[in-house]
């Protein structure tokens, strides 16, 4: 049986805007106005279609108008609706550039071939990007996304190899000796 | 107010020390650092480091346009979790 193609979740609409059926939408993507580009857009389920039209960007999020959505009521009742998209549907990436969605959740190998977690998060704080991986172990280390840290990304088998530099990976935790424990004091009756 | 010029800027003096060590032996370590209040400075383009956020470490490979801002300034401590959107990552 085949999986489900992968959707992703490019906006929630938050809000009624006006009283001529315009929706507030809280955007995901890195541009806000894009949330429009990549087609027609479904609920959760996909059950639904939306059909977007952006107005204005404004500071509370995107205002815009859904097709066959003709005043405030309807608007309203769309309060919390997730708009979701195909992963097919996104543009192909460069070279050596990657979705965040394609990468979180494929399994991390170690150079030596040891399984050492799964992909976590992508993040980038202003200083490249950084990959989270959730540790077999227990815990979780952050490294730079760079070549010599993951020289080898595979999407088709749902892997990645990773060459921590020296010094992130967590040490093993010691074990905490019984003798040094220090023995309860009996209370004394009067 | 701003910190006086003649004062030059602050770095806490072991993370120096680390530095120019790591700088001599040419390793790709991760200096593993606890003092988001230095200042990044010229010698330290090219290195990496491990800064400390209260719970783990962010690596922070160090360009020439973060010259002048605080360690700590890539490093949050605060949580965001939202989803990916179409969000991309080039891998340098």
């Amino acid at each position: 049986m085949e999986d489900a193609p992968k959707r992703i979740c490019l906006g929630v609409i938050t809000g009624a805007h006006g009283i001529g059926g315009a929706v507030r939408i809280k955007c995901f993507t890195s541009v806000a106005r894009d949330i429009g580009k990549f087609g027609p857009l479904s609920d959760a389920d996909g059950a639904r279609i939306f059909e977007l039209r952006v107005q204005s960007d404004t500071p509370k999020g995107l205002i815009a108008r859904i097709g066959g959505v003709d005043d405030r009521n309807q608007a309203e009742a769309l309060k919390g609706t997730e708009l979701y998209v195909a992963r097919g549907a996104l543009p192909d990436a460069d070279e050596d550039e990657f979705y965040y969605t394609d990468l979180i959740g494929l399994a991390a190998y170690g150079t030596d071939g040891n399984k050492l977690g799964v992909v976590k998060t992508m993040n980038n704080f202003g200083a490249g990007e950084v990959m989270e991986i959730e540790l077999e172990t227990g815990g979780s280390v952050m490294i730079p996304f760079t070549k010599s840290a993951v020289p080898l990304v595979d999407l088709a088998a749902a892997r990645i190899v990773a060459d921590p530099p020296s010094g992130l990976m967590p040490a093993p935790k010691k074990e905490k000796s019984a003798s040094k424990k220090r023995p309860k004091r009996k209370r004394q009756s009067e | 107010m701003s910190r006086s010029v003649w004062k030059g800027p602050f770095v806490d003096g072991y993370l120096l020390k680390k530095s120019e060590v790591a700088r001599e032996a040419g390793r790709n370590d991760v200096i593993k650092t606890w003092s988001r209040r230095s200042t990044i400075l010229p010698q330290f383009v090219g290195l990496t480091y491990g800064v400390y956020n209260g719970i783990k470490f962010i690596p922070v490979l160090v360009t020439e346009n973060m010259v002048g801002h605080r360690f700590g300034e890539f490093s949050p401590t605060r949580q965001y979790s939202g989803h990916t959107g179409d969000r991309k990552g080039k891998r340098e």
